[in-house]
């Protein structure tokens, strides 16, 4: 019986094996979703324990409580305004400064806290022993070592965080800084104990004197007067050290963890190098780093791809072979027609890109991002995707989107702020997936010429350096570079990155498969009603007066939306013929504008289920509207430029 | 043997310096606003680039990669952006650095 329903959360920083202990603790019983009104993952689960029920909440991983990323934000006011009963603090002991270093901010959050020593065995490979006992003395949160791949002190972590919500009381004690950095924070703290804002006065005094703006804007609403103490106090601790007050706290803090870290803490390097050493040493290299990269890459490629083009065809053939079945028991009334090609069709489009494709590709992302070579590949492409108003951790996105741009759009989320992830996103849809391939290698490459196929990327690439700077320059925020730390190697955890893989493809079908099967009924809905051709006929200003195009391309591209390819295949029915050569005012010309309008006109509409669900519709509307009227008028241009200079 | 400050994209792998500051000065920074400094800095000290750090460049992307640092006994990627705008202190032997 349950006694009581309690909510703990996990926190740490990226790569600390916070999602195997995720996943050892609610096993089957998680969730994926968006936290609310935000575009960012959030996992829970349940499990049940000694009579208590408990939500387990997985905040993302992060470095520090700054306003630098959205993630760092939802995860200081999920636990300031959202408390839940108990934090999980989980930590990487082959990197304790680094991870003290959180672990020192949560503390000042004041928020009952554990931390989990997480990783003993690479610890110890590396060489560090560490005390834990004496860990917990000095920080005052209690320690339970662990390693989570082996399940070694998960129990026992549970057990502990339960015996210490029934005692009560588990708010550590705050951490001190410098003497006259800590008058000041006193000074400040007292003149906010009496403001009604949900976070501790210490720790709103600390976050004033670091200057951060989203606590600033709320002290300002309140009362703005504390302000001009607090730039007092801040110029007091400049004139003394002579570094911007946020400098000098964060020096403290870091201090404060290397003295913890270097107490607790034995390290004597093996003296042989170790396997991952020399790995990291072989896949950063510049001229076997590229190599490895390349023929890692290819083997992702392949490996998804051979697996989607296979299941993919499989699936197609078993799913579309059930329409005789369908037929004979429905019959082919104008309901029953509605119904398969309005509906089913669309399910079976669905599941032909979400599980050939995107089983394999979470799969392999996982592996990638687990194992730490994710890292690896940004760190040797980080130059060239600077090129397009991006940096290293968008090449995987970007590579794959050459693939299927739907798993490319959810592999974005990688970018660490939203400025990022929305140009990753943009650009990402603009890179030539395989259906778009097959249209133009189809009707280009095989009517005009394979240099004329190959213009048409070239352009493409052109297209997507030149719109990636743009947004770059254009968009709001703040531009970043590349800093991520670089986790040594590991084998990842398949338990782990399979439950993953699975729970994000289930998110993905609940959000984008609605989607998908209302754009096939509508497109369905009109072919039924006979509005094909009036709708060709409005469309003609813009398909034969602006593209030069046959007016029947009008209805192709409508139905390119649902899939790319569709462009081509309802093109030869239309036309009668897939011998595109015979007819006529369908010359080279045509072809080829029709191909470049094909390959930028609009996302497919999985693409805008996954960037529906990773941006948000404002979002989505934006790049799926612009990428029309770009298209329109890029393929007019063209039109023109080429009847002059003609194929 | 000499002292030099410099920014930490000039540093040659396997060169060590300590962080002296973070230039938010620089001539292609010059007219963005204050606000992206300040973001801009506090993410390097958040991952330990502080005032008084040792730094090591490990080794470097090539075509003006980004720089692999060891710092705080973790392993961190910085892009030359990034990089070119850390100052460090070195000490060297003058026959080691000419320019």
């Amino acid at each position: 019986m349950a006694k009581r329903r309690i909510i703990i959360a996990l926190a740490g920083n990226a790569n600390v094996g916070k999602s195997v202990i995720f996943n050892h603790l609610t096993g089957m019983h998680q969730h994926i979703g968006n936290w609310p009104g935000k575009t960012i993952e959030k996992a829970d689960g349940t499990l049940h324990f000694k009579g208590y029920t408990i939500d387990i909440v997985d905040l993302p991983g992060i470095y520090s409580l700054s306003t630098f990323s959205i993630e760092e934000l939802i995860s200081r006011e999920y636990i300031a305004i959202e408390k839940p009963d108990f934090v999980i603090n989980v930590i990487d002991s082959s990197v304790l400064e680094r991870n003290l270093f959180f672990t020192l901010q949560l503390i000042e959050l004041e928020t009952p806290l554990i931390v989990a020593l997480n990783q003993m065995d690479m610890a110890k490979k590396k060489g560090i022993q560490i005390d834990h006992k004496k860990l917990e003395d000095v920080l005052g949160v209690p320690v339970v070592p662990t390693i989570a791949p082996n399940q070694v002190g998960i129990y026992e972590l549970l057990d502990k965080v339960i015996s210490l919500i029934e005692k009560g009381d588990s708010i550590p004690s705050p951490v001190k800084y410098g003497e006259e950095i800590e008058e000041r924070i006193e000074k400040l703290s007292s003149l906010l104990e009496k403001l009604d804002i949900p976070y501790p006065a210490r720790w709103i005094a600390i976050k004033l004197l670091e200057r951060d703006e989203q606590i600033e804007s709320r002290v300002r609403q309140i009362d703005s007067k504390v302000l001009s103490k607090v730039k007092e106090l801040a110029q007091e601790i400049e004139g003394i050290h002579k570094h911007s007050c946020s400098t000098v706290i964060t020096s403290e803090r870091y201090e404060i963890a290397g003295c913890i870290a270097r107490e607790v803490q034995e390290i004597v390097p093996p003296s042989k190098l170790p396997l991952r050493e020399r790995l990291h040493t072989l896949t950063t290299h510049r001229v076997s780093g590229y190599l490895v990269m390349v023929l890692a890459l290819l083997l992702v490629f392949l490996a998804i791809f051979t697996f989607g083009d296979y299941t993919s065809g499989l699936l197609n053939g078993v799913l579309y072979g059930l329409k005789p079945l369908f037929d004979s028991v429905f019959g082919v009334g104008i309901v029953a027609t509605l119904v398969w090609g309005g509906i089913l069709e669309g399910l079976i489009a669905g599941t032909t890109i979400a599980l050939p494709y995107l089983l394999p590709f979470y799969l392999m992302q996982y592996i990638l991002e687990d194992s730490g070579y994710l890292s690896r590949i940004a760190f040797l492409m980080d130059n060239l995707m600077h090129k397009m108003g991006l940096h290293g951790k968008a090449f995987i996105p970007v590579m794959l989107a050459c693939g299927c741009n739907v798993p490319a759009c959810l592999g974005c989320r990688i970018m660490e702020t939203d400025r990022e992830r929305l140009i990753a996103t943009f650009v990402v849809t603009l890179v030539p997936c395989a259906a778009t391939s097959v249209v133009i290698l189809g009707l280009v490459g095989s009517f005009v010429g394979v240099q004329w196929a190959l213009l048409l990327y070239i352009i493409d690439l052109v297209i997507i350096f030149l719109l990636g700077r743009i947004a770059f320059k254009a968009l709001p925020g703040e531009p970043t570079g590349l800093i991520m730390e670089m986790h040594d190697y590991r084998i990842p955890h398949g338990k782990t990155v399979l439950k993953q893989t699975w729970f994000r493809l289930k998110e993905f079908i609940k959000m984008a498969f609605p989607l998908i099967v209302a754009g096939t009924f509508v497109i369905k809905l009109v072919d039924l009603l006979g509005w094909l051709q009036p709708i060709t006929y409005m469309l003609s200003p813009v398909t034969v007066g602006w593209l030069g195009l046959p007016a029947v391309t009008g209805i192709t591209l409508i139905f390119g939306v649902l899939r790319k390819e569709l462009t081509l295949i309802m093109l030869a029915t239309l036309l009668g013929t897939s011998d595109f050569a015979t007819v006529p005012g369908f010359g080279p010309i045509q072809m080829f504008v029709f191909a470049l309008v094909a390959m930028l006109y609009i996302p497919c509409i999985s693409t805008i289920g996954a960037l529906l669900r990773e941006l948000g519709w404002r979002k989505a509307a934006v790049i799926t509207v612009f990428e029309i009227a770009f298209a329109i008028v890029v393929g007019g241009v063209a039109y023109r430029l080429l009847l002059l200079v003609g194929i | 043997m000499v002292t030099l400050e410099l920014p930490l994209s000039r540093l040659r792998d396997g060169e060590s310096g300590v962080i002296i500051s973070i230039d938010m000065a620089s001539r292609r920074d010059a007219n963005q606003h204050h606000r992206r400094r300040w973001g801009f800095r506090k993410r390097l000290e958040d991952m330990g680039l502080t005032p008084g750090t040792k730094v090591t460049v490990v080794k470097s992307a090539p075509f003006h990669g980004p720089k692999e640092l060891q710092v705080r006994g973790s392993r961190l990627a910085i892009g030359r952006g990034m990089a070119e705008r850390i100052m460090v202190r070195v000490e060297s032997w003058p026959s080691e650095e000419s320019s």
